[in-house]
């Protein structure tokens, strides 16, 4: 279970000026639940997922998940928090174009220190789940964007994580990517991870498997259904 | 006030630390007032904000502070070379009126400075940062210290009169000594050695039956006995003199420097022995106090025993 409670969340620019990303908003997210953060750039979607991810901390408010308080660990904790929970997948993939697909997808679990035999076991499982296996020791640099994405995704998944967070992670694909991208959403979905998308691409809108979507404009929750 | 390069880094170190103090001093009044781990209020989140870049300051000053005390130590060794009279660190330290207070202060701001260390490694442990409050209320109380005894420091070496004629370090150290130090040299040394190794004796018993309070305390009471056993009796043997019983002259060069393997072998063994009784997860902290605290009654014992093994008689 995901909650924000009462988050704002403002960037200082300068000591005089401030942009307001988030005003006052609270949320909630069940486990399993696909939820579609939608609104136009600059709306407060992308803060949402970096303040689930604990990758930033609120104005004010807080974020809770799964009865732990988000908003208040340390960086250190945080760090701990998003390698055993969170997978995240980010509309430029945010990959190392010069390491292999492998080196790429094993990233997450480095600071776990895991067995070798382990590690290979569950590479090769997610690489053929997402398709790559044939691909694991090219370079990212070298493969089209719906493969980079697959890899991206891939890496989110390693760890096994509750939550999956994607920001506009079909921005960079055409429409063929982009329903492959939908169907291993499915799967996901029907292994009980919790979603939540940022995106403003239509093509998610009336999906099935969304369970809710949320209408940000100007750091307001303008319709949530 | 005399300048050589030595006193004028300790000055220059001094101002850059007692500046960026003064700014963790600020924010940790802040802190020490305001801290409430409950809320999620934008005060509360600025404070975590500046709890850790004050935390930051105070950690980089306090693991400096302690190579710095070496080196305040080394200064003064070397300034004996300018002030007539003095053969070691021990003439200018009673060249001025502040001299011994000033290092009393040193090392007790040391184990404040280490305490504050382990509280902030503590409190760093947990999610819930449970000693924030306290460490930043341990560090207004180390700050008005600390401030004091840059302050002293500033006096001492400005009180320093390159004319005058100091005490050498064999006369300060001796029962003719006009100061306090006389009196310790009315016991016999052995029972100054009895008790010093009655007191180790204790600190392995209370480690075996973990009673970390009386752990503490015979830690506390080992850095007594141990610098007075090293005037009055280890000392001699260090140096092969009945006479001699400077605790600063082994420092230098001529007895391979082992003054500092000495101070920063009792210092990391009674420090680690002082904490263990405050903090919960102590076996670590024991451990070490015990090595270290038993490393320096090796080093220290070493002395006499081998001079009785070359010599066959003892002073």
């Amino acid at each position: 279970m995901i909650e924000l409670q009462n988050i704002t969340k403002n960037y200082n620019i300068s000591n005089a000026e401030s942009i307001l990303a988030l005003n006052n908003i609270s949320l909630t997210f069940k486990e399993g639940e696909l939820i579609i953060l939608k609104g136009a750039s600059g709306s407060g979607k992308s803060t949402i997922l970096s303040l689930i991810a604990g990758l930033q901390k609120p104005t004010s408010g807080e974020v809770i998940v799964d009865k732990k308080r988000i908003s208040k660990l340390t960086d250190d904790f945080s760090s701990l928090y998003r390698r055993e929970n969170i997978g995240f997948v980010f509309q430029k993939y945010n990959l190392i174009p010069n390491l292999s697909v492998k080196e790429n997808i094993i990233l997450p679990l480095i600071p776990n220190n895991i067995d070798e035999n382990l590690l290979q076991t569950k590479l090769n499982k997610i690489m053929e789940k997402f398709n790559i296996e044939h691909k694991e020791n090219i370079l990212v640099k070298n493969l089209s964007g719906g493969e980079q994405q697959r890899v991206a995704i891939a890496r989110a998944h390693i760890n096994n994580p509750k939550i999956i967070l994607a920001d506009e992670p079909t921005a960079n694909l055409d429409k063929v990517l982009s329903e492959n991208f939908i169907s291993i959403l499915r799967e996901l979905k029907n292994s009980n991870k919790t979603i939540i998308i940022a995106t403003h691409d239509p093509i998610f809108f009336n999906l099935d498997i969304v369970d809710k979507t949320i209408n940000i404009q100007n750091g307001q929750i303008l319709l949530c259904s | 006030m005399f300048l050589t390069p030595e006193i004028l880094t300790l000055q220059i170190v001094n101002f850059i630390f007692f500046s960026f103090a003064t700014i963790a001093f600020f924010l940790s009044t802040k802190i020490f007032l305001k801290w409430d781990s409950t809320s999620s209020t934008q005060q509360q989140y600025k404070l975590e904000k500046q709890s850790y870049l004050a935390s930051i300051i105070i950690k980089y000053i306090l693991l400096f502070k302690i190579p710095l005390f070496i080196f305040f130590i080394f200064t003064l060794d070397k300034l004996s070379n300018i002030i007539t009279g003095a053969m070691c660190a021990a003439g200018i330290v009673d060249a001025t009126d502040y001299g011994s207070f000033l290092v009393i202060i040193k090392v007790i701001n040391l184990y404040l400075f280490g305490f504050w260390l382990i509280l902030h490694a503590k409190d760093i442990e947990k999610e819930t940062l449970p000693y924030t409050k306290y460490k930043f209320g341990l560090f207004l109380f180390i700050y008005i210290i600390f401030t004091f005894e840059i302050f002293i420091e500033l006096i001492m070496f400005n009180a320093i009169d390159i004319q005058q004629i100091v005490l050498c370090c064999g006369t300060l150290f001796s029962a003719s000594s006009t100061s306090f130090i006389s009196l310790i040299f009315d016991i016999n040394p052995l029972i100054v050695i009895s008790i010093f190794y009655l007191n180790f004796f204790f600190i392995v018993l209370f480690k075996i039956l973990n009673q970390k309070e009386l752990f503490a305390l015979s830690n506390l009471l080992f850095i007594l006995t141990s610098i007075v056993s090293l005037i009055v009796f280890f000392g001699t043997y260090i140096y092969e003199l009945p006479t001699h019983h400077c605790p600063f002259c082994f420092l230098q060069k001529e007895y391979n420097y082992i003054g500092y393997a000495i101070y920063i072998l009792l210092f990391i063994g009674t420090f680690n022995g002082i904490v263990s009784g405050f903090i919960k997860n102590n076996h670590k902290s024991m451990k070490n106090s015990l090595l270290f605290n038993f490393l320096y009654l090796l080093v220290v014992s070493a002395y006499p025993l081998i001079y009785f093994l070359n010599n066959g008689v003892w002073l």
